[in-house]
């Protein structure tokens, strides 16, 4: 190919200036750009790791602290001589349960109704599709109410499965999951079949395998979403034994509220664990996540 | 009749039913509650509830506090729109210019999108404190320190800002697999025309995202009338109802002052704004999509 | 043989395990979300339940999700209120009555004789409701009192503490000259209900005392105290002598020299500023009145008053169990000790003054002493259920709008007065 300034007058120095900067000075831009980028992305936990490690005094007055000190996590983790130790392992442990929990059975639900809904052809088939599409688009916030009282009505307030079961459906993940099992190729399902597999067999041992990257992009998102949740879990749960992390931070206002340095160290467990599982599932992230986004 | 398979429609209805249980008990019946519950003058736990007909409905039309709530979500995206545009079609180009580590560079960028909302707002806390080191530094050029979450337009500028650092890496990757979609003989034919970057990127890369701002768009414009977390952590709805979202005034009406039949009546305002605001934008982006030719 | 008897014996320990979980009588107390006070009920239920073998009290704080108030009437209306609870003031009392949801305390067993062993018979009469009844037992009341930097007003050449609002500007000005603050108070600017408590109904009772705020569905107050407070309000704002962001502990770190004080702040103190010493470092005052009203005011001041009650939908055995473990409580005059030295916070007591067990403490904690004189003069809110929206009009319509000065006081009183109106004719 050839070159397209090549022709023109090359004696003119700042032509000779700008094909440099075009050469070299964009990439030094794009590189700046990038380190600036990640910086900033990753700013907010920078900070909250400093300020958590920082002694009490120099906690929103200084970034970078002038000593390092654990007394932020001891406060936190083990009370001190006016408080008691609130059960932050066990509102870890808690947030583990029932993001898990709901996670698993939003993807069990979303794969069995997506993979009837793409591959098997039953009469009212159309009408659910239409009704998930509407439920998508439809405010969440207008249901908080009577969701609450069904729950009371159910006997499910103030437990476990009051977090759980309300959010055991995604309609967002069928969605990916209809859309995902129309792209497979039918004829591999159609050998199968005649091989004498029922269509359990099928989903289990061809349709689930193959969306292996697709399940992890899906499951990766509904465990953020769950794990970060607030206004559902704040109102249908009272007793700190049970409270999901998110919960207890954002419960700890008042006497609290005087005690940063703490607060930054439960934000600090409350992010770190959601990106180690971000992470060690990042290898499928890229993979799958094409496909979610079509 | 004949088309459908007995044994594969009974499995069909077989794998449905968990998602219908769970939309019959947890969709259907509080949609018909919560429509009822708007008749009515209770507060959720005494014996007696008082018919009041459409007067919860009436009341919510002239609550100052509801029309904040309205005009809220308008203004968070007047701010948020165009920086989130900005940022994240500028990450996607960037990331995309980059030939080796893509996968990695958009794991960073996207690590935002982890953060607890909870979290975020400490830390946001923080920085804005009137003696944090931002506000040195900053009191130190302009002389005085700004009141960000004291002055209307600062306050929403704060809260549209923590939403558009957490979106923008995720939208940014929907642009990305868009970039990436995007058959490389445009650009030569471009540049055999004597296209330069600018306008290549005008004439080619913008239109040729059309589908992934849609996503983007709707994706967005449906968040905005959802924002509860950042206002209730850091404004309460303040200054003066400036960021005052509906979430904030149906947990208020519902959970504090406990008028769940007010509430709800709220709720059912928020809807219709959704429903009507979302099929606006999607006309707007049909109509500009066929204007650059995509068919909808 | 040897195998039956075996069996014999564990189908007896069987039994009995069963049987003592049958008479176990157990039932949940709610605590308030306050650190000391989780800690002083959690001692009192262990040490009950070693005396009284065959109780299982679960003693728990309520979250504050947003208030303690919201997350009572989410449980009750979840069914999954506590036996009992404390944290409880008389407005919320009285929503908590209107919706049938206590227990009237007066009629259970007993009540006589811990009104008489808490030596409290005096105090509890301002408790009563409209029907006769008891509903509340209150624990504690805090007379709001100011703190001043006494040390920081030495270094400024100031050698009075103010007590009019006239001093206070005075003072506010010099502190101002060297960079500093009068008043810290982000409070001041942000709607939620009870920060009012705080910030205006000390100064407003300080002027007018008792006169009631509301009266049945109609507003009765003083309107030339509360113009006076918004007047006050205005000025500071105006003269820049407050600041409403927010700067983490500014009283104690000592970039203000100004701020209302609870007892509650001192367990904290203790622990992240030893260097605040009642008598060095800082005063205690009542709150100020304007320098006119210096005669004739009536020197009160707002009483953050919180007391216990029983949930009228648990159980009879978990009431018989909760209401066992709260007389057994209140039977020693100790036990109102341990709580005051582990939350500050002055037990309500006809005999607080005069007790010698008390005086020990009291002349170990000289700065509790002014909360312990004063409590006969602090006010407790006003009784009405809509209490929290009524609180948040007058920060929305009058308060705050003042403080940032997009209305004058006098419209400002109009507008929250209307609003309250507003509310209580609904």
């Amino acid at each position: 190919m050839p070159k397209k300034v090549s022709n023109q007058k090359p004696k003119l120095t700042w032509v000779r200036f700008l094909r440099l900067l075009d050469k070299y000075g964009i990439t030094a831009l794009r590189y700046l750009l990038m380190t600036i980028g990640i910086f900033a992305a990753s700013f907010p936990y920078l900070y909250m790791i400093l300020q958590s490690l920082s002694p009490w005094r120099e906690v929103n007055r200084r970034i970078v602290p002038s000593a390092l000190t654990l007394r932020s996590y001891e406060w936190l983790l083990g009370g001190s001589s006016t408080t008691l130790a609130r059960p932050w392992l066990r509102g870890f442990g808690n947030s583990l349960l029932v993001t898990g929990l709901s996670t698993t059975l939003m993807l069990l639900v979303a794969m069995l109704a997506g993979y009837a809904l793409s591959r098997l052809r039953f009469r009212g088939r159309n009408v659910i599709y239409q009704v998930i599409l509407f439920q998508m688009f439809y405010p969440a916030i207008i249901l908080l109410v009577p969701t609450f009282l069904i729950v009371r009505h159910l006997g499910l307030y103030n437990s476990y499965a009051g977090m759980i079961i309300p959010k055991a459906v995604n309609l967002w993940a069928i969605f990916m999951y209809v859309s995902f099992f129309k792209s497979i190729s039918p004829a591999m399902l159609e050998a199968a079949r005649i091989d004498g597999a029922s269509e359990l067999q099928v989903l289990l041992r061809i349709a689930i395998p193959l969306s292996r990257a697709i399940t992890a992009v899906i499951g990766l998102f509904l465990f953020m979403e769950r794990w970060v949740e607030l206004i559902w879990d704040l109102i249908v749960v009272q007793e700190y034994s049970m409270m999901t992390l998110n919960v207890m931070i954002a419960t700890m206002s008042g006497p609290y509220a005087s005690y940063p340095g703490p607060l930054y160290a439960a934000s600090v467990i409350l992010t770190v664990p959601i990106i180690i599982v971000f992470l060690i599932f990042s290898r499928y992230f890229t993979e799958g996540f094409k496909f979610v986004l079509k | 009749m004949s088309n459908y398979n007995k044994r594969e429609e009974a499995t069909g209805w077989l794998f449905v039913i968990p998602y219908l249980a769970f939309t019959l008990i947890f969709f259907v019946v509080p949609f018909v509650w919560g429509v009822m519950l708007i008749f009515y003058k209770w507060n959720l736990i005494s014996p007696v509830r008082e018919f009041v007909g459409f007067g919860n409905l009436l009341e919510a039309l002239q609550d100052r506090r509801v029309w904040a709530a309205a005009v809220v979500p308008f203004k968070i995206m007047s701010m948020f729109l165009p920086t989130v545009l900005v940022l994240s079609i500028g990450i996607a180009v960037l990331i995309n210019s980059f030939k080796r580590m893509q996968g990695l560079l958009a794991v960073a960028f996207f690590l935002p999108y982890l953060a607890s909302g909870v979290a975020t707002a400490l830390v946001v806390k923080g920085i804005v404190s009137y003696t944090s080191p931002v506000n040195s530094a900053i009191s130190k050029v302009i002389g005085y320190v700004p009141d960000w979450l004291g002055n209307s337009f600062l306050a929403v500028l704060v809260i549209s800002l923590m939403i558009a650092w957490r979106f923008s890496g995720y939208y940014a990757l929907i642009f990305l697999s868009a970039l990436q979609s995007i058959p490389n003989e445009l650009y030569e034919a471009a540049q055999i025309d004597g296209a330069g970057r600018i306008t290549s990127f005008l004439r080619i890369t913008l239109p040729q995202l059309y589908p992934a701002l849609y996503s983007v768009m709707i994706l967005a414009v449906g968040m905005m009338f959802g924002i509860f977390t950042e206002p209730y952590m850091l404004t309460g709805g303040g200054p003066n109802l400036a960021t005052h979202t509906w979430y904030l005034e149906i947990y208020y009406q519902a959970f504090s002052t406990m008028r769940a039949g007010y509430a709800s009546s709220i709720a059912l305002y928020n809807a219709l704004a959704v429903f009507a605001f979302i099929g606006v934008v999607r006309k707007i982006m049909q109509s500009w999509g066929r204007a650059l030719g995509w068919e909808d | 043989m040897l195998r039956n008897k075996s069996i014999f014996v564990l189908v007896v320990l069987v039994c009995l395990a069963m049987s003592s979980a049958v008479l176990a009588e157990s039932a949940t107390f709610w605590t308030a979300p306050n650190p000391s006070q989780e800690v002083f009920w959690h001692l009192m239920a262990e040490q009950f339940m070693i005396d009284n073998p065959g109780y299982n009290i679960k003693v728990m704080p309520m979250a504050e999700a947003p208030s303690s108030e919201a997350t009572i009437l989410t449980a009750i209306a979840g069914s999954t209120a506590p036996a009992a609870s404390e944290n409880i003031f008389i407005g919320f009392g009285a929503e908590l009555v209107a919706s049938q949801a206590l227990v009237p305390l007066d009629t259970l067993d007993g009540w006589q004789e811990l009104l008489a062993s808490r030596n409290m018979e005096e105090a509890i009469l301002s408790w009563a409701f409209p029907d006769g009844h008891y509903y509340i037992l209150p624990i504690y009341s805090n007379p709001i009192l100011y703190g001043w930097r006494t040390d920081i007003l030495q270094d400024l050449g100031v050698d009075e503490i103010p007590r009019t609002y006239e001093e206070i500007i005075k003072v506010g000005n010099i502190a101002k000259d060297k960079g500093l603050f009068l008043m810290v108070r982000p409070a001041l600017v942000k709607p939620n209900w009870w920060e009012r408590w705080f910030d205006f109904f000390t100064l407003y009772n300080a002027i007018n005392g008792d006169q009631p705020f509301i009266v049945g569905s109609e507003v009765v107050a003083d309107d030339a105290a509360v113009l006076e407070v918004f007047h006050f309000y205005d000025q500071l704002a105006k003269q820049g002598l407050i600041l409403t962001q927010d700067i983490p502990d500014a009283f104690p770190v000592g970039d203000s020299i100004w701020t209302e004080l609870g007892p509650w702040t001192f367990p904290g103190w203790k622990e992240q500023y030893p260097e605040m010493v009642y008598g060095e470092t800082f005063e205690l005052t009542m709150p100020p009145v304007p320098e006119k009203f210096l005669e004739q005011a009536t020197n009160k001041t707002f009483g953050d008053a919180k007391g216990l009650v029983l949930y009228a939908q648990s159980s009879q055995e978990e009431l018989d169990a909760v209401w066992d473990f709260i007389r057994w409580v209140y039977s020693k005059p100790e036990n109102d000790l341990v709580w005051f030295e582990r939350t500050s916070l002055p037990p309500v007591r006809d005999d607080l003054a005069s007790n010698t067990i008390f005086s020990g403490y009291l002349s170990n904690s000289p700065a509790l002493v002014p909360y312990a004189e004063h409590m006969p003069l602090a006010i407790p809110p006003f009784t009405n259920g809509e209490f929290a929206d009524i609180q948040t009009a007058l920060g929305e319509e009058g308060l705050i709008p003042v403080v940032r000065g997009q209305k004058t006081p006098v419209q400002a009183w109009e507008d929250a007065k209307a609003a309250i109106e507003k509310i209580l004719s609904r």
